[in-house]
This record gives structure tokens, sequence and C-alpha cells, in this order.
């Protein structure tokens, strides 16, 4: 162990700090090859990545901490490390490097190649700041850094005038969200009398805070939304292919975390406001099928990615309205792994394409084989759950479960088909039964991990019990409607829904309306 | 409404014309799943530069040739000499033409005054309202367009039964968003649009008053906008008509654009009405060609004659080496410029090598369908139909055909299980880490090079042997390989080996209909190996003695490793000939990576050049045929030894051989015109990079698995990437226009021009230079245009310096 505890307890704020020098370098230098850029920025990123790993290795050995403020009085720099923030921390780091290696080689030539690096860099030591915060101070900082840098990167290409509309709109929500995210930080401190983020959490676990604790609990609430790019906000988040790919990439993968993130890290004070998580759930629910079926529609492969995320993180933050923390912070280092690869390859999108054709047609499911898909899943669900102590489960808990069998269900229904091979099903089978089992196996690693750092969740009352059943019907119905999609999908009357949705019901148009965004530029 | 639509002053059949003409003037776009390279002026050839010029100033406000400065460099470098100006301007056409050679030096220096489109309804429309119609009309357009042409990318598919007109109509009477951004009443606009599109375009140019004459550049304007969505349309007519069938995919399209326009029009035409009137007035007169449009072409023109000087000292250089002896081993390679780099580090490891340039399909015209697929695949030139049906594998491979079906078809299950509502939360939730490992895999560039693997490819019907016997006989009269045969003979085709690249096809053999081409080749090994045929070949005085083998090969351009594919017959004796063509290849290989390496950025080593093959951020891992800027048929021994540069398409040619010229006008009809659309699509992605180029790979987003677009949306992007032709600091690609060279009489070619008014055009109005080459390989005769000749001062290019040679 080091001598210096203090000290070391420090440490994670190296990573941000040889980014922010890499970054200096970078915008330093000029040119479409600047020299030793590409290897300093991987180094910068590779050692904030060993810091996330030392920080991790340092919480399994001796347990979470909360570091000494660098500053006084409450304001400046500190460390909370726990399971959160460490898993947020290597899962933005090892992002980070990946994001940071593409970028050496994908923007080798482009005349603005170290700016493009230097607000890379930026963008991550802030994030990253921003998931080892220890005080308000410094979350908000660290948040409003995170938009300010990103901002910058999403203009890289300042003269596109579609990159304009998009970044117009993401500025105006993100500065809403912004003044909600100083409002709960004003709300909290208040409540709390501490800007020290882990006496927040435990003072929250002992039911304390008051009106104003639940006041902070909904401006979170509200901030997270935003940042999420929760229906109707999300216009923002579905334009801006507009600059190179690891924008994307980091983007989908990090920074659009920032919303859950913060849900998670207030945890405890979230569940005080079983009104504002109720909220949650309707918001997200909504935005998870909506984005969801948004996608369904788009033939731009970034595009669809995009509204996937949109869909993604209201699933995630139905789950944080369902208190099942855990599983929120599961599913954001999931998706996050998931879309950044998604993002970086998307150039293969024509060779999926047409090996997707070389095959034959894909055989459709009627009525009967995707009821028995659904059956079948059930019992997949039921027989891979006794496994798993199902008994031991929150309502919450098992009704998310429900909802994502349906989701295997909808692969089964593929391989039950009356046209599907015998090999096709039995294949499908077991892609079945092997995702049921993984993500049991992985939900119960999550909840094992975060054990002690996040609330347990608290039993439904009627109104979680309305939800959930609302929730578990609805995705339900989606799944049915999705499994028999051919068989209705290109009916003639719904090819005026299809219109409608593969707009977004329209929301960035009238976003748009509202800035401006289609008037022409003073100078042209 | 119905008398409205009548038209009784509209001459129908003439409007039918003009939007035909219009139509015929938008080059096709290929989709990218087996790309190849279009001349961008493919409805213009019949027009030289300044015509073009002044037709592309109209409808585009942009210019087809580079910027002014360009050529000041090359002048100041001396590339361009001042005689090179006094040859261009003396060739130049009257019209514009400037006095002498201090005009073009003084306009060099100036940059070309600013071109100004002539304004549609919806420029207009923008500049009273503020409003940015032209923009919204794209990104509408488009966003509709993207999901009518999917190929497979949403799941929830667009519909497309009744004709683009059909569809269009059926989203945009229910699409509020112009409603939103201020165009009240649109979806009832196109409600009470005609329900066909031919009335609509009569409607339309009815309503704005449009006179007959301005009909052609308007029409072509509103298409040009819709950029490669109008050009795959065109595509799909050209395979209509390839098929002789025919297709209103792009009539429909001009229909959409006009009824924007006379929507814009009822919303502002008092606003805009002595505005229109000026452009209606520009689109009825005659392109004319300004002193601008002139000096800019002799300047191109000036380039081109310095490029070529330094071919003809290339040339002139003394050949080195006959040949009488038998090869140690024979090895034939498509005529893409990038075999000339690997032939000469072949030759060079062992002279007695002899190495020969042909048409990468080597002349048969495939349907191919690939192991466990349903697709069938055109592997030949875009130009023809197929000839001939061929199938990976045979009854034998049965079993494993079906479960690597069904391989594929879980996958495919597993990706949609991936997309769609609902499950895409339990794939991220089961399958998330999974992505740590495949984000380690590939940004460390851990992905294999794949080859192409497929079972032999065998004729499927079979074909009657006297069919197969004329098909390698024309194939070897067309490789001027009738005798001489070496123990060993290497039939390559070549492929790219990239990985996460759209434009992946766009870098394989476009003879081959722009998939790689070793099916091409291994058809061919396997029909000269037969003995059959063989038999039949010898009594047609083409004798293959018997210890003669024929091995396909797969040329990879990216890694310039060379896959033999030696399983597909059995060697007998000639294990040895084979172990020694593969150390053979390996050195050619490492030779050529170590000359590519020089041009490739920020790469190292000859190894370098493998890595950047598997590298998923790579955005350049080869420059393709950048920089092609001649083709010469002649025989080899004419450019042996010489250093090309990887600049040249090399087609091997013995006019001696060649009764009655049958090879020489297939020359001329075929392997020229496709190289001519490669150097013109280089030369349109440099010169035009927002009309014909296919945009920035930074911000590359592909749509329905067939195009690209940038960003969000908006105008899909057909032609090369700036990043095909641009380093970042210099442009790899000169465009130049190619200079074609054969060796053969004069007379021929001439006669042959007279026959093919379309090959014609293209050397008649200068997209294309033809030299003939007299029999020591000189650039002798310079085609003057109209079936004349002119003598080349061969003794004055002796004298330029040397160190300006190629």
């Amino acid at each position: 162990m080091p001598t210096n505890p203090a000290l070391f307890e420090l440490l994670p704020l190296l990573a941000p700090l040889v980014l922010i020098l890499a970054a200096i370098f970078s915008f330093l230098a000029k040119g479409p090859r600047p020299s030793l850029i590409p290897q300093l920025s991987e180094a910068s990123a590779l050692t904030s990545l060993g810091v996330a790993l030392i920080a991790t290795g340092s919480l399994m050995a001796s347990g979470p901490y909360d570091s000494q403020t660098l500053g006084g009085s409450g304001i400046g720099l500190s460390v909370r490390l726990d399971a959160v923030s460490a898993v947020m921390f290597l899962l933005v780091a090892f992002i980070g490097w990946v994001v940071v290696r593409y970028t050496a080689t994908y923007l080798d030539g482009e005349p603005r190649h170290g700016a493009f690096t230097g607000w890379l860099c930026l963008t991550l030591a802030a994030v990253i700041l921003l998931v080892v915060s220890g005080n308000l101070f410094q979350l908000v900082l660290a948040w409003i850094a995170t938009s300010l840098f990103l901002h910058r990167l999403l203009l890289f290409y300042p003269e596109r005038v579609a990159a304009q509309r998009a970044a117009a709109k993401k500025f105006v929500t993100a500065r809403v969200a912004d003044l909600a995210l100083i409002a709960a930080s004003i709300s909290l401190a208040l409540a709390y009398n501490t800007t020290n983020i882990a006496d927040i959490s435990a003072a929250a676990r002992l039911g304390d805070g008051g009106m104003l604790a639940i006041m902070a609990a909904a401006l979170l609430a509200f901030a997270a939304v935003l940042k999420s790019a929760q229906f109707p906000t999300h216009g923002w988040l579905t334009e801006v292919m507009e600059t190179p790919t690891p924008v994307s990439a980091l983007l989908h993968a990090g920074v659009i975390n920032a919303g859950g993130f913060l849900l998670i890290r207030f945890a405890d004070v979230m569940v005080l406001a079983p009104g504002v998580l109720a909220v949650l759930v309707m918001v997200g629910g909504a935005s998870a099928l909506f984005g969801g079926l948004v996608m369904l529609t788009q033939p731009a492969v970034k595009t669809s990615l995009a509204w996937s995320t949109l869909a993604q993180m209201g699933f995630m933050i139905l789950e944080c309205g369902l208190a099942l923390f855990p599983l929120a912070l599961l599913h954001i280092v999931a998706h996050s792994l998931y879309k950044a690869h998604s993002f970086l390859s998307s150039g293969g999108a024509v060779e999926v394409v047409s090996a997707n054709r070389r095959p034959g047609p894909v055989a459709i499911p009627n009525a009967r084989s995707v009821a028995r898909a659904f059956l079948l899943a059930l019992a997949i669900y039921i027989s891979v759950s006794l496994g798993f102590a199902f008994a031991d489960k929150s309502p919450q808990a098992i009704a998310l479960g429900a909802i994502l069998i349906f989701g295997v269900a909808y692969m089964l229904a593929q391989g039950l088909a009356d046209a599907a091979p015998r090999a096709l099903t039995q294949r499908t089978v077991i892609f079945a039964l092997a995702s049921s089992i993984s993500y049991f196996t992985l939900q119960v690693l999550a909840v094992w991990a975060t054990q002690g750092a996040l609330p347990v969740t608290p039993p439904p009352g009627p109104l979680q019990w309305g939800l959930i059943v609302l929730a578990v019907i609805s995705f339900a119905m989606v799944a049915i409607v999705q499994a028999m999609f051919p068989l209705w999908a290109y009916h003639p009357a719904a090819s005026g829904l299809r219109v409608h949705l593969s707009n977004g019901f329209y929301a960035n148009a009238i976003f748009d309306r509202l800035l401006g965004g289609w008037r022409l530029s003073k100078q042209s | 409404m119905q008398n409205q639509l009548t038209h009784p002053d509209l001459d129908l059949t003439m409007l039918n014309q003009a939007v035909d003409r219009a139509i015929r003037a938008i080059p096709p776009a290929w989709p990218l799943a087996s790309s190849v390279a279009v001349n961008p002026f493919l409805g213009q050839v019949d027009e030289g530069l300044t015509q073009l010029a002044a037709r592309f100033e109209r409808i585009a406000g942009a210019s087809p040739t580079m910027p002014r400065h360009w050529y000041a460099a090359q002048i100041a470098k001396g590339d361009i000499t001042d005689n090179d100006l006094i040859d261009a301007l003396a060739n130049a056409q009257m019209a514009g033409r400037p006095n002498d050679i201090g005009v073009l030096k003084t306009a060099a220096q100036t940059a070309r005054p600013q071109i100004n489109a002539v304004p549609t309804i919806a420029d207009l429309a923008a500049r009273v309202s503020g409003i940015d119609w032209p923009g919204l009309i794209t990104e509408r357009f488009g966003a509709w367009a993207a999901g009518y042409f999917d190929e497979g990318q949403a799941l929830w598919a667009a519909p497309r039964a009744y004709g683009a007109y059909a569809a269009w109509r059926a989203v945009a009477t229910h699409d509020l968003t112009p409603e939103i951004i201020g165009l009240a009443g649109f979806a009832n606009h196109v409600a009470a649009a005609p329900e066909k599109a031919t009335e609509a375009l009569g409607q339309a140019a009815k309503v704005l008053a449009l006179p007959p004459a301005a009909w052609q550049t308007y029409f072509h304007q509103l298409l040009n906008r819709q950029g490669g969505w109008a050009q795959y349309a065109r595509y799909q007519l050209w395979q209509a008509e390839l098929a002789g069938r025919t297709d209103h995919t792009l009539h429909d399209f001009l229909a959409i654009q006009l009824i924007w326009e006379s929507a814009l029009f009822a919303r502002y035409g008092q606003q805009i009405a002595a505005d229109w009137q000026d452009a209606k007035a520009i689109h009825a007169s005659p392109l004319i060609i300004s002193t601008d449009h002139a000096i800019d072409a002799i300047l191109q023109e000036a380039a081109e004659r310095g490029a070529q000087r330094r071919l003809a000292l290339t040339l002139a250089a003394p050949a080195i080496g006959a040949r009488d002896s038998r090869p140690a081993m024979q090895a034939a390679f498509c005529i893409d410029v990038r075999s000339e780099i690997f032939r000469r580090a072949l030759e060079s490891i062992q002279p007695s090598i002899q190495t020969l340039g042909f048409a990468g399909f080597f002349g048969l015209t495939a349907a191919h369908r690939r192991f466990a697929s349903d697709v069938i695949e055109h592997r030949l030139p875009v130009l023809l139909n197929p000839g001939l049906n061929s199938v990976a594998g045979g009854p034998e491979q049965a079993d494993a055909d079906h479960s690597a079906r069904y391989k594929a078809r879980a996958a495919r299950a597993w990706g949609r299980f991936k997309l769609a509502a609902v499950s895409s939360f339990a794939f991220v939730e089961a399958t998330g880490p999974v992505y740590i490992a495949k984000l380690l895999h590939d940004a460390l560039g851990m992905t294999k090079n794949k080859i192409p693997d497929d079972p032999m490819p065998r004729l499927d019907p079979a074909i009657d042997l006297q069919t197969r016997i004329n098909m390698a006989e024309s194939v070897l009269r067309a490789m001027s390989l009738t005798s001489n045969f070496a123990r060993l003979v290497i039939l390559a085709g070549h492929g790219a080996n990239v990985v996460n690249n759209p434009h992946a096809s766009a870098l394989h053999c476009g003879a081959c209909g722009g998939y790689s081409g070793e099916v091409n080749a291994r058809l061919l090994a396997t029909l000269l190996n037969d003995r059959q045929v063989r038999d039949g070949l010898s009594a047609r005085g083409i004798i293959i003695p018997t210890d003669t083998l024929f091995i396909a090969g797969l040329h990879d351009t990216t890694t310039d490793q060379l896959t033999l594919f030696d399983q597909d017959c059995p060697l007998a004796d000639h294990d040895a000939d084979v172990n020694s063509a593969k150390l053979w290849l390996a050195s050619a290989a490492r030779i050529t990576r170590a000359e590519r390496a020089l041009r490739l950025p920020h790469s190292g080593n000859e190894q370098s050049v493998v890595q950047r093959s598997r590298n998923w951020a790579e955005v350049r891992p080869e420059w393709a045929l950048a920089g092609c800027q001649a083709f010469i048929a002649a025989p080899r021994l004419r450019t042996s030894g010489k250093s090309l540069e990887g600049r040249a398409f090399l087609h091997d040619y013995d006019w001696m051989q060649d009764k009655n010229f049958s090879v020489l006008e297939l020359i001329m009809t075929a392997p020229v015109i496709v190289a001519s659309w490669i150097s013109l699509q280089y030369y349109g992605s440099t010169v035009m990079p927002d009309h014909f180029g296919g945009g920035n790979k930074l911000i590359h987003n592909v749509v329905g698995g067939m195009g690209v677009v940038e960003g969000n949306g908006g105008v899909m992007r057909a032609g090369l990437p700036w990043q095909s032709v641009h380093d970042g600091e210099k442009f790899i690609h000169q465009p130049l226009r190619l200079s074609v060279c054969i060796e053969a009489p004069r007379e021929a070619m001439g006669e042959i021009l007279q026959r093919h008014d379309q090959v014609r055009a293209l050397f008649d109005n200068g997209w294309l230079h033809l030299f003939a080459l007299d029999q020591s390989g000189h650039m002798a005769w310079r085609y003057a245009g109209n079936l004349q000749w002119t003598a080349v001062d061969l003794p004055e290019l002796a004298q330029a310096p040397l160190s300006k040679a190629v």
C-alpha cells in the first residue's frame, strides 16, 4: 500500500490530468498530420485506463472511500470511489482509449486533427471528473464542462448547416439540464447542509432530507431525462451524426450516460420520492417503446443506432424508476460497450445487409408460432429463474425479467416459423437459452457488486403495482406486434403510421421551427 | 382539374423527349455492395469540355476543371511547358479562345471568377422567405428516398410496390414536416397532384409556364440536385434496359421535384415572378462558351500534354530484352493499374517470368452464386449481359451448403433479435460484456484477412464442349496468348481486403462488376485445363503443351498477397513449379508493398501496409486506381523494365496476330471504355467533388446497405470519397484524362472509330486521348480528332530534361 493514503485516494484525478495535458499539446499541434499527437493522446488514454484499473483494484482490496477535498469549504476536487464510480470510471476510460486510438488513424490527414484530439481528450477528462466526483461542486462543473467540450466536437465541421441545426437543439437542451442540475445541487446542499455526495447519500438512506430532498429528486430526474434524450427532448441526439464517427461513439457510449449516472449516484435521494420515480417509469417506458419502434423504420445505420440509444436510455430510466439501480448500472455498461462498437464498426453495414440477403428469404412466423414462442419463453424464464432464487426477487425485478423474456420470445418466434427448418429452430432455442442464462447471471453479478453502494428496491405500493402491470402489458403488446410484424406492417392502414413514426412524431421539426433551424444563415 | 391535365397547348411528345434527355444526362450509380466506376459525364460525351463547363455553370454553378492555381503550380514547376500551352492552344476550339499563351499564364495566376447556377424556384423562394427551402427539399427527399431504396437496413421497410411516384405521394400526403416548417397545405398540394408522374410533369410545365427551350437544362438541374439518389435511379434504368425492359423511377423523381417547385411557386409566385422569368430565359437560351471556359479547357489540355510528354519519354527509353525461350512461368493479371507494380516486381525477381495483362473477368461473363447463397452476382463488366451461369460447389458439398445456410440464417435471426423493439433490451443486457472482447479485438486490429475460400466454382448449367472450345479460343486470342506456353500459367484475378469500409467493393475488380476476381479466374483455369477443350484448341491452331498447367490466383491489392487456388486441380508433377511460384510471388509482394508504402500516408515499412488492411479506423487502406493516366495496349516487351508507377492500364496486344483486327475492336470498345469510366470517375470526383464525389468518409452514414450520405441524411453521395483522391496534404490523383496508347496501324483504329460512334465521340471530344505506338513502342502518332492523325515530334521529346520523366 502507498505510504500516504490521503494522496493515494486522489490518484483517480491523475486520469483527467494526463488527458488535459494531452489536450493542451494537441491544441498546439497544427496541420493534418501532427507528429506524436496520436501516440501522446493514446498514451494518456491508456494511462487513465491504468489508473481506473488501479482504483478498482484498491476498491476490491480495501473498500470504498471518500477522499479529502482539494480546495476549501466543500468547494474543490475530491474523489468518491465506490462500486458505482469505479464501474463508470473503468467503462469511460476503456471506451475512451478505444475511441482515442481509433481517432489517431481515422483523423489522419484531417486539417484540424490536433484540435479534434484536443477536444476529445478534454471531453473524456470531464466525463471522468464527473463520475468520480466526491462533491456537488465538482459534479456540476464536470457536467457542464462535458457538454461544452462535446459541443465543440459536434461542430467540428462548423460550416455544415445540419450540424448547426443539431448542435443548436443540443445546446438549448443541455443548458436547461444545467440549470436543473444546479438547482438540484443547491436543494441538496440546503437539505443536507453539505456538498459531500457520500454524506448526502448516507443521510438520505436514513430517510432525512424532507421536502427539499424531494424537490432535489425531481430536479435530478428532470436533468437526467433531458440528458438521456427522452421523448420529446430527444431531438438533439438523433441528429448528431454530422461529426466524425469517434464522436458518435463517445457520445453514445460515454456522455449520454451522464443522466443515468446522476440517478444512480443519488439513488438514495431518489427513493425518497416515489412519485418522481413513477414519472421516470412512465417517461422511460414510453421512450423505450417509442425509440424502439422508430428505429425499425430507419434506413441509415447511424441514425438507427441513435434511435436505439434513445430507446436503451429509456429502458435504463425505466429501471431507475422501478428503483432497480444495479440493473440500470448494468444496462449502462452493457449498452455503452455495445453502442461504442456498433458506431465504430458502422462502415460494415453494406456487408451486413448483403450478407443478410444471401441465405434467402426470412421465415415469417404466424400467430400460432408467436403464441408458442411466448409460451416457450415463459417456460425458459421460469426454469432459469428457479436456478437464480426467483423467490428472493422484488416484484419489480420479476416484472423486468418478464419484459426481457418477451424479447427472447421474438428470437424463438423466428425459429418456430413454419417455414423455418429444424436446424434453425434448434439454433434459435440455444441462443434463447444462452441469452436468458447470460442476463440473469449478469443481473446477479450487478446486484452483488453494488451491494451496499445502492439502496435496496423498496416494496411496491399501489401506484408502483399499477405501473408495473402497465409496463409489462405494453411491452408484451409491442413484443407481440413486433413478432407478427411482416403480417401487418405492409397493410395500407399502417403506412400512415409508419410515416409519422419514421419522423419521430415531428418533435424535431417542431423544435427546429422554434429555434429557427431552417432559417437561412446571415452570411448566405 | 381535368381541363388542366389535358394541356391543349403542350406538346407532350416533346416534353417526354426533353425529360428523357434530362434523365440520360444523369450518370448511373451502382449500389455499394457491387459498385463500379462510372463516367460522371456519360450523358455529355457528345460535347467537349468547354460546352460541359458552360452546362455545369448553368445547372450547378460548378466547373469541371481544377482551380486555376493548380495549373499555375504546374506551370511554375515546369510540368506544363510553354510548348504544352502552345500546342493546347493551337488544338483548342475557336469559341472563346484567347490569342496567346500570355493570356493563359496570367489567367492561371488569377482565381476563376465566381460562378453561380441559375436559381430554381426553391432558391428564389428561400431568398424572399428566409427559409432554407432547397435544404428542406433535399432533406425530405433524402429521408424518403433512403427508405424507398433500402435493401434491408430497416426491419420495417418502406413500401415500394407501385413505383417511386406513388410511394412518394403516399408518404408526402402524410408527412407533416413541410407544414411545420412553414409550407402550409403541402400535403394537400401533393394529394391534389395527378396520379401519374407523366401528368404531373405536364401540369408542372404548364403551371410554371416553362417554354420548351428551357426544359432540358432546367430538368437536368433538378435531377442533378438529387445527387446520388438520381444516379441510383438512373442505374435502375440502366439495368432495366440491359435486360430489355424500361424503368420510370427517374421520371418519377423529376415529377416529385417539380411538385415541390410548383408548391413553392403557388406560395411565393407573386414575389419571385420577375426573377423566375429571368431564370427561365437563361434556361431557354443556348449555352454560351466564355473565355474562361476556353482558358480552363486549354489549361487542362496543357496539363495532359505535359503528362503525355513524360509518358512518351518513358516509352522511348530502350526496351529490355527479347523473348524466345520458354518462360519460367506465365502470370496473367487484370489490366488494373495496381497490377503494373506487381508485374514489374515479379519480372524483376526472375526475368524469365512472363506477365500478361487482360481484363480481370478473363472474358467469362459469369452470373455467379456464392456458396450457400441465393443471390446472383454479375461478375462481369456492367456494360454486358451475363453469358454463363456458375455456382460455388457441387452436389458433393450439398450438406456443407445446408449447414452454412442454417448458420447464416441463425446469425440473421440473432441480428434481428439485436435490432427489434423490446428484444433489443434483452440483447443488450445479455451480451453487452461480450463487446469488451469485440472492442479489444477490433481496436488492436486482430481481425484476420479474409481470403475468398468458396469451393471451386462450376458451370451450372454445364456448357457443351463446342461452346467451351469457342470460349477458350476467343479468350486466348484476346489475350494474345496462343503459343509459347510455360509449364505453369497463373491467371490472377484481384480483390481488395479491407475492414469496416462501405466502399470496399470499389476497391475490387471493376471488370468483375465490383466483386473480387477469383471466380472468373478459377472458371477459366478449369476450362483451359480440360483435355477435351485443349484437343479442340489444337485443331484451331492453339497448341497447349500437355505439361502446361493453369492455376487461378487472387491478387489482394491491399496487401499484395497473391493466393493460388492450387487445390482446384491435381498438380501431378507441378509441385516444384508451384512451390517456386509461391516463393517468387511472396518476394514480389514484398517489393510491391515497399513501393506502395512510399505513396501511402502514415505508413512505415512494407509490413505496415498489411496491418493497415486490418485497421478498422483506416480510411485510406490503399490508393486503388488513383493516379491512373494511361492505357497501353501493346506487347509487354514495349513496357517491361520501365516504371509506370502504377499509373497505367496494361493490356497485352500483338496486332500482327490479330486477323481482321477483331481483337483490336474488342479492346477499343470494351477495356478502353471501362478504363475511361474509371479515369473519368477519378476526374469527376477530383474536380467536382460536391457533385460527383463520395464526400467525407469521416461522416459517412450508410443508408439502406446500398449508399452513403454525409451526416444525418440529405443527398446520397456517389463517386469516390474525398479520402480516395486526396491524402490530406495533396491530391493523390492528378485529374488528367486518359491517354490511350495502342500499337496498331492507324488505319485499323480509324476504321473501328468509324464503326463505333460512341467510342469515337470519347476521342473526338477529348474525353480520351489516343496515340498510335510504332513498332518500337514509341508514341509516334496522336489522334487529332475527326479521324485525323498528327505525328508526335519524338526528337524534341528526347531533349526534354530527364528529371521530368514519369
